[in-house]
């Protein structure tokens, strides 16, 4: 057996367990109560103290997803038998469902504008980070610089001249306009992360492409490319997240048509009163494909957040 | 420290990085502080110039 | 002559024969693939900032676009400059900076040190821990002031449950004193992970062979953590600090769901008074003003980063 005195002993590793598990339980039981909350009915919700055993209704799901009106005893008797199991949890809550509510649309926003950028973002970063990464740029040190500068700027500073642009452009409240947006500022990532990944693939694959009569573009696409996919993914899957997450630019520049979910799910309210439950059901179907990522992602996590930088 | 002048000196980009970024940090220092208002008036002009310097002196030879 | 590497031949082929075989020449191509960026960038970001600074120097108003724009010089950054409201609100801003900070180096160091003695099942809670810092800010910070609630939140009961108080008694967003550390803390719990994951990056990049160095010279436990861990995580800290810095420096979404900036201006952060003063007063030209200020300390505090990326990329 061999011995290191580097590997912590047995006592250490499981006070050093018990402590992270203790920290990840606290971390994590906010997101457990989101999801939780989705699935109570409203008075429930709302109880003191608060309720950790409940019986699970989909009373939240279904305010989520439609527009309801109250409406007496009476008109209930008048509206007949409910024609399915939707409508009975909305009848037994005494209202009347009204139409489709527009979370529906607001999430499919996201989606299109979340999957529209990012398609966008990688195919120009892939093509900048290649060049950084293979040719000798003029500037190449100050160009990456500034690239990566546009993402720091703060959101709000920006949204000023971008909503008078896109006022004259006529791109406010677009889909176009929100997923040029987005590309632009994810643009700085996927150059930065895709050039690290690139970056890692030796040069000789090429070169042989090359002398065997490849062009460069057949170079990059066939021998490259390939190469590239894992990274390319894992940069795709954190551009995906930053747009389906961005709220500043989306609640300053989109009101209706193109306005996508995170800024509309603060503004979801019950019948009478803030219907917890919906929004938490909101909350929880936009929030569980991140976690969902979160978890293809996590050998490359440390990248992402560091532009490439710190590679483990 | 004499290492430090000299490179001042000679233009070399290490240590006059290292001034603007001390520059840089005084005025957001500046701007953020509870003191003296006389000093958040300042600040900009502190970090502005920091922040041009650093983008000057990142093209000096190493 | 057949000794000669094939590569050399290949770079030896002048440019104009290349070309004929490989098509177009390498500068060329580099050109093509980076010019869409560039000119993307140029557009959402570059003429944006351009137009930011032009109307920082007049009195423009968006609202009222038949008024005539007037050169106003540097009026906007003297009065932005000497407007002790928004020196407060940098000091807000301040106090919010240095406590996610600190808070978040403490807890993140910690967590990755003790996930760094490689008990089972460590890469499952790392993850699990990691989740909050991916989730959208706006929706948590809508989600916490549920759990900020008096009496029915949970963060309330939790914390009456604890110290024996009435988890009605208090309101961690209403109170003029507690709304700002309501923030910290769902920003702590955000982002902590963020610090965390960094900090265990530059605890695996120690090499073993200095612990056991270090262990041949008798040197105690305590020692070796102060002279060796600290100082080899140190820059990955700083990076983790700086960047942490720049976004909560410009932090908009979390705050603005959580607190809406009050009670009062308690919590009012730069960016949202910005957004006030541009989105809901529409002085347009002061506010540009206001971020180009803004834009210029994240400029500035965005240089130093590069610099510490590049110094950790090194290692």
């Amino acid at each position: 057996m061999s011995f290191s005195v580097t590997e912590p002993n047995k006592g250490t590793k499981w006070f050093a367990g018990v402590l992270v598990v203790g920290y990840a339980l606290i971390t994590i039981a906010p997101l457990l109560w989101i999801i939780a909350t989705g699935f109570k009915s409203p008075a429930d919700s709302i109880a003191y103290p608060p309720k950790v055993v409940f019986e699970p209704s989909l009373e939240g799901y279904v305010n989520l997803f439609t527009e309801r009106t109250r409406a007496t005893p009476d008109m209930l008797e008048a509206q007949g038998e409910p024609k399915n199991w939707y409508e009975q949890i909305a009848r037994d809550q005494g209202t009347v469902i009204s139409g489709p509510s527009r979370y529906g649309e607001r999430f499919l926003n996201s989606v299109i504008i979340g999957f529209g950028s990012t398609a966008l973002c990688m195919i120009l970063g892939t093509a900048a980070a290649y060049a950084f990464s293979r040719f000798r740029v003029p500037l190449k040190d100050d160009l990456l610089f500034f690239i990566l500068s546009t993402r720091m700027m703060p959101p709000i500073a920006v949204a000023i001249p971008i909503f008078l642009m896109f006022r004259n452009l006529g791109l406010n409240d677009t889909h176009l306009g929100m997923i040029l947006l987005y590309t632009g500022v994810n643009l700085s990532l996927s150059v930065w992360l895709l050039k690290g990944f690139i970056d890692e693939i030796p040069i000789e694959y090429e070169e042989a492409a090359l002398i065997d009569g490849y062009t460069r573009f057949q170079a990059f696409y066939k021998v490259v490319l390939p190469q590239a996919a894992t990274g390319i993914a894992s940069t795709a899957i954190f551009c995906l997240i930053f747009a389906w997450n961005e709220y500043a630019f989306a609640v300053l520049l989109t009101s209706g048509t193109a306005q996508t979910a995170p800024p509309f799910i603060p503004t979801i309210i019950g019948v009478g009163g803030k219907d917890w439950p919906a929004v938490a059901a909101g909350a929880t179907i936009f929030l569980v494909p991140v976690m969902v990522f979160t978890i293809l992602l996590r050998k490359h996590l440390l990248r992402g957040i560091t532009f490439g930088a710190v590679r483990k | 420290m004499n290492d430090f002048i000299n490179g001042l000196f000679r233009l070399r980009r290490g240590p006059w990085e290292m001034v603007a970024s001390v520059l840089i940090a005084l005025g957001v220092i500046m701007l953020m502080q509870p003191v003296a208002i006389t000093l958040y008036t300042y600040s900009f002009i502190i970090t502005l110039t920091g922040t041009v310097m650093f983008i000057v002196v990142s093209h000096f030879p190493e | 002559m057949n000794n000669i590497p094939i590569e050399k031949i290949a770079k030896a082929t002048p440019d104009s024969v290349a070309r004929h075989i490989r098509g177009l020449s390498d500068r060329s191509i580099a050109w093509i693939f980076v010019a869409p960026t560039i000119f993307l960038l140029l557009a959402i970001n570059i003429f944006p900032l351009i137009w930011t600074v032009w109307l920082s120097f007049t009195n423009s108003r968006v609202n009222r676009p038949n008024r005539a724009v007037e050169w106003v010089g540097l009026r906007n950054y003297e009065r932005i400059l000497t407007d002790s409201d928004i020196w407060h609100t940098m000091q807000a801003t301040a106090h919010f900076l240095i406590w996610t900070i600190v808070l978040q180096v403490l807890i993140g160091f910690m967590l990755a040190f003790l996930i760094n003695k490689k008990f089972r099942g460590n890469d499952l809670w790392t993850t699990i821990i990691v989740f909050p810092m991916m989730l959208s800010p706006a929706v948590v910070g809508n989600f916490w002031t549920f759990l900020y609630q008096p009496q029915i939140g949970l963060f309330n009961y939790v914390i009456a449950f604890f110290s024996g108080a009435d988890s009605a008694s208090f309101s961690m967003i209403g109170d003029v004193d507690l709304a700002p550390w309501a923030i910290i803390i769902a920003d702590t719990w955000m982002w902590t992970p963020f610090v965390m994951l960094i900090c265990l990056a530059g605890l695996r990049s120690i090499p073993n062979s200095i612990y056991e160095a270090a262990e041949c010279d008798r040197a105690s436990k305590w020692r070796q953590f102060w002279t060796i861990t600290i100082p080899m995580v140190l820059p990955f800290l700083m990076l983790a600090v700086l960047f942490r810095g720049i976004e909560n420096f410009k932090m908009f979404d979390l705050v603005v769901q959580l607190t809406g900036g009050g009670p009062g201006n308690t919590t009012t952060l730069t960016s949202i008074d910005l957004k006030r003063e541009a989105f809901e007063k529409w002085r347009t030209g002061y506010s540009s003003a206001y971020a180009v200020i803004l834009f210029v300390t994240v400029f500035g505090l965005a240089s130093i980063y590069v610099k510490a990326l590049n110094k950790v990329k090194e290692r």
